[in-house]
């Protein structure tokens, strides 16, 4: 668990650099009243204003006060409570801080922040006054002077899909660094574009970008929850025009994948569900949805390694920013640590230093929420290896931000809250990228050695953080119940000509795709064998495979056969492979022979003597010592070679089928690789190879 | 413009203010009304944008998005606006009165027919006005081409009521 190890060292960093903080001069109140606050600072950032403060002994929350003033700081409005401080916000109270937010960007302002015990307010700071920033972009540079119709019209209108068009067209066109690719078209027919950003451009195709380790924000899936859509539009200008170091940093190292709507119709339309009524996060494993079909594609080609999910949330008690891992059993545990740490280590701590109020999913008094569903984007991700996490806006101002009446007040809060997350994700992956690949290389290595137990629906608990919480309660435990659990993983599932390219009923009519299809978008790997599909689990997305093809899955697309191992334990002798033969934990002391059509998949075993595979079906060797050269040549389907201790040679070439995955190998021989239909893969996870490298694999 | 809600709306000289939205077709100044983006979005739904601006004008008693919020579950709101666009039209029509009428002019005929026939009573008078003792204008009297505005905060109709506090959907 890094985040709660790192947690004491990063509050030790956050009070050094707020003892260092060079901005404004504090607020003095002279002469001082009995628990005045003192020490009132303001920092503006991107449409919020940070208030600090020293703390007042026995304090049980403060008030925050806003005031318009002119140029020369006279009032212009009525003063009005903004904001709310309680010690449930932020995880280090001795130092007190508060965004805050909803009002016009580019206003002056006065504040005061005062005390309550109890009931009792206490006599208010000294005032501090600052021009809030504006919003961002020169009005006089072209691209920079871009305005969402959000912005223009002061957020009494959200940006429509035709201002949105024409906005994403106008920065695509006037910045190099960006590229709008359309991924896919909603069930209207909207376009679903993604904002691909990268300095001094974005790498021209999906491969390219997938080997800088991007990361993704998803924007917009549910389409009466249209705050987060504004920050992305205004962030992808601030990537696509500011020339900040910080930008040129971040965009120099990898490449931000933005889809701002990926629910065109039901933003339009106002609603939570697309235009048949679907809600979206619900259908990201089985992809019945052409929504939600071009994101999961979008996903397999770009290969983003990190995520965020954008939403609003109709609690309101919980915090500002309710955030959660992916917490389904079968995400790999170095995926859900990372992404906790995202959370807990990174956003709660810099939630404390900008006055953010980040905070367990459900939060206080969160009901239900936040559970297993493979079918959220969340947990989706996990599956696939990505660290991510949900982001919920608090619809309503609540208590303690008061001055939320005012629908625009409102909007403003969510936006800038959700701008200010996303912005610290950009700096999370830049300056965690090294942990985050780690965990995904962890993760899927051990997907690929398909061990331990199939969990069906179950969560992985979040512990309460250690006090002061960031709100009062994590969401429910949502451990596995009775009957959602397999203690023995199959090999492989199987699945009939019917089951596989079977016309299917769920989705829109005219619209609707084959398992076939869907398995494809996912980027699973399937074994055409003599009389069906084979499925293997020795693949990267072991963890979602059995949600989507075993009948004991809760919402799966098919109720497909379970295979299991054919081979474990000690073997002696030439074993020869001609239909599907399934090693696990298996001992085979001589070579093992792969047949023209035959299919081998060997986890966790070790084969003494050659493996040999000449016009295979389909080869999976993963988590497996092999003693001899390893050949695979001429196959007709999937090559999985991962994670496999190999002494001696291993050549892959002319198979024909995708991609052939040669993934975090150690091998002491040379690893050869030509005439490959397409140029084999590692996904980023290098091999150790003492021999050379050469042909397709020579970068591998 | 009356109501206590008023100056928590676009003002002065903000897009959106009362007077610029003077002169415009009722469904585009719904647009401006940031508690209406419900209610705007069932006109489009519903396909009675038309309805809004009938020749002898008309009268629309808004809900806010609170009121929607509490009267229908998300679930069941998103099937009125995606699915049941009969129902939907019913709906809509229980909040239309025939006539541009003034919140003036409702108080003082102490009830009005709705487009769906039913009977609602006005009480109240000032700055507000209590309708079918249920609900009650929270700003009144936008005045848009052919038709009045009065935004109210409760739905108005005989439907279930299904929403309300505490069943916070998961993302
Ligand atoms: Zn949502």
């Amino acid at each position: 668990m890094r985040d709660r190890r790192t947690t004491a060292i990063l509050s030790a960093l956050l009070a050094a650099s707020l003892a260092a903080f060079a901005g404004p001069v504090p607020a003095q109140a002279d002469p001082t009243e009995p628990n005045q606050v003192q020490g009132l600072t303001v920092a503006q950032g991107d449409g919020y204003a940070t208030l600090a403060w020293t703390p007042v002994d026995g304090a049980t929350d403060y008030q925050i006060e806003r005031t318009p003033v002119a140029a020369d700081d006279t009032a212009t409005g009525p003063a009005v409570i903004t904001g709310v401080w309680r010690p449930n916000r932020q995880i280090n109270n001795s130092s007190p801080t508060f965004a805050d937010a909803g009002f016009n960007p580019g206003a002056r302002f006065q504040w005061r922040v005062r005390a309550r015990f109890g009931t009792t307010a206490e006599a208010y700071s000294a005032p501090v006054a600052g021009t809030t920033r504006a919003p961002w972009g020169d009005p006089a540079v072209p691209g920079e002077n871009l305005r969402t119709q959000w912005e223009t019209t002061l957020a009494a209108q959200y940006t429509s899909d035709v201002n949105e068009y024409a906005y994403t067209a106008a920065v695509d066109e006037l910045s190099d660094r960006v590229r709008v690719t359309e991924i896919g078209r909603t069930a209207l027919g909207r376009p679903i574009n993604m904002f691909v950003i990268g300095y001094p451009t974005p790498p021209a195709t999906p491969a390219a970008v997938a080997a800088t380790s991007p990361l993704m924000v998803n924007c917009n899936v549910h389409g009466n929850e249209p705050g987060d859509r504004e920050a992305c539009l205004i962030m992808a200008r601030q990537l696509a025009f500011s020339n900040d170091p910080r930008t040129l940093d971040l965009l120099s190292h990898t490449t931000v994948l933005i889809v701002p709507t990926i629910n065109g119709d039901g933003r339009a339309a106002n609603t939570r569900g697309n235009s048949t009524g679907q809600d979206l996060n619900r259908d990201y494993s089985l992809i019945r949805q052409p929504e939600t079909f071009a994101l999961v594609r979008m996903l397999r080609d770009y290969r983003p390694v990190a995520g965020y999910d954008g939403h609003e949330f109709g609690n309101s008690s919980a915090g500002d920013l309710p955030m959660l891992p992916p917490r389904h059993q079968n995400v790999a545990q170095s995926i859900f640590d990372e992404s906790q740490h995202m959370i807990e280590g990174h956003m709660y701590s810099q939630g404390a230093k900008d006055g953010w109020w980040p905070c367990p999913y459900g939060c206080n008094g969160g009901g239900n929420v936040g559970l297993s569903e493979e079918t959220i984007l969340r947990n989706t991700l996990g599956l696939k290896n990505v660290v991510n996490s949900l982001l919920e806006l608090r619809s309503s101002g609540g208590t303690t931000r008061p001055d939320e009446g005012n629908t625009a007040n409102n909007r403003r809060r969510k936006t800038f809250s959700a701008l200010w997350t996303f912005q610290q994700f950009l700096d999370y992956h830049r300056a965690n990228l090294k942990e985050i690949t780690s965990a995904r290389a962890d993760a899927i290595t051990f997907q690929v050695s398909n061990t331990g137990r199939i969990v069906f629906r179950g969560s992985r608990p979040i512990p309460a953080y250690p006090s002061p919480h960031p709100g009062e309660a994590p969401p429910p435990l949502d451990a596995p119940r009775d009957g959602q659990v397999l203690d023995q993983a199959p090999c492989a599932y199987k699945l009939t000509e019917e089951q596989y390219n079977g016309e299917r009923t769920d989705g829109p009519a005219g619209q609707r795709t084959t398992v076939a299809q869907r398995l494809a978008a996912h980027g699973h790997k399937v074994v055409k064998v003599a009389d069906g599909y084979v499925v293997p689990l020795a693949q990267p997305e072991r963890g979602l495979i059995p949600l989507l093809l075993d009948g004991q899955a809760v919402e799966k697309l098919v109720d497909a056969e379970r295979v299991y191992p054919t081979v474990t334990g000690e073997r002696s002798g030439q074993l020869v492979v001609s239909g599907v033969t399934c090693l696990r934990d298996a001992t085979v002391t001589g070579p093992v022979r792969v047949r023209a059509g035959g299919t081998l998949i060997a986890t966790g075993s070790s084969i003494t003597g050659p493996v040999d595979a000449g016009g295979a079906a389909g080869v999976f060797l993963t988590d497996t010592a092999v003693e001899g050269p390893v050949r695979v040549a001429q196959s007709s389907g999937p090559v999985v070679i991962v994670d496999a201790t190999v002494t001696g040679p291993v050549d892959v070439s002319g198979n024909r089928g995708d991609a052939p995955l040669v993934a975090a190998n150690t091998v002491t021989g040379p690893l050869s690789c030509g005439g490959n239909t397409q140029a084999p893969d590692n996904l980023g996870l290098s091999n150790s190879v003492e021999g050379p490298k050469s042909g397709q694999c020579a970068s591998l | 413009m009356s109501g206590p809600l008023c100056d928590l709306l676009p003002s002065g000289s903000d897009p959106g203010n009362p007077a610029a939205l003077a002169g415009q077709p009722a469904e585009a100044a719904l647009q401006w009304l940031p508690v209406l983006t419900t209610f705007e979005a069932a006109v489009r739904a519903s396909g009675m944008s038309a309805d809004l601006h009938d020749g002898s004008g008309v009268t629309i008693l808004a809900p806010t998005d609170d009121a929607f919020a509490a009267k229908f579950s998300e679930d069941d709101l998103d099937h009125l606006l995606v699915a049941d666009k009969d129902k939907l039209r019913g709906l809509l029509r229980e909040h239309l009165v025939a006539g541009s009428l003034s919140l003036a002019d409702l108080v003082a005929a102490g009830t009005v027919t709705t487009l769906a026939g039913t009977t609602v009573t006005v009480t109240g008078g000032g700055a507000t006005a209590r309708l079918a003792d249920q609900a009650d204008t929270v700003c009144a009297d936008y005045q848009v081409a052919g038709a009045r505005i009065h935004i109210i905060n409760h739905v108005l109709g005989s439907l279930p009521t299904t929403g309300g506090e505490g069943g916070h959907r998961a993302h």
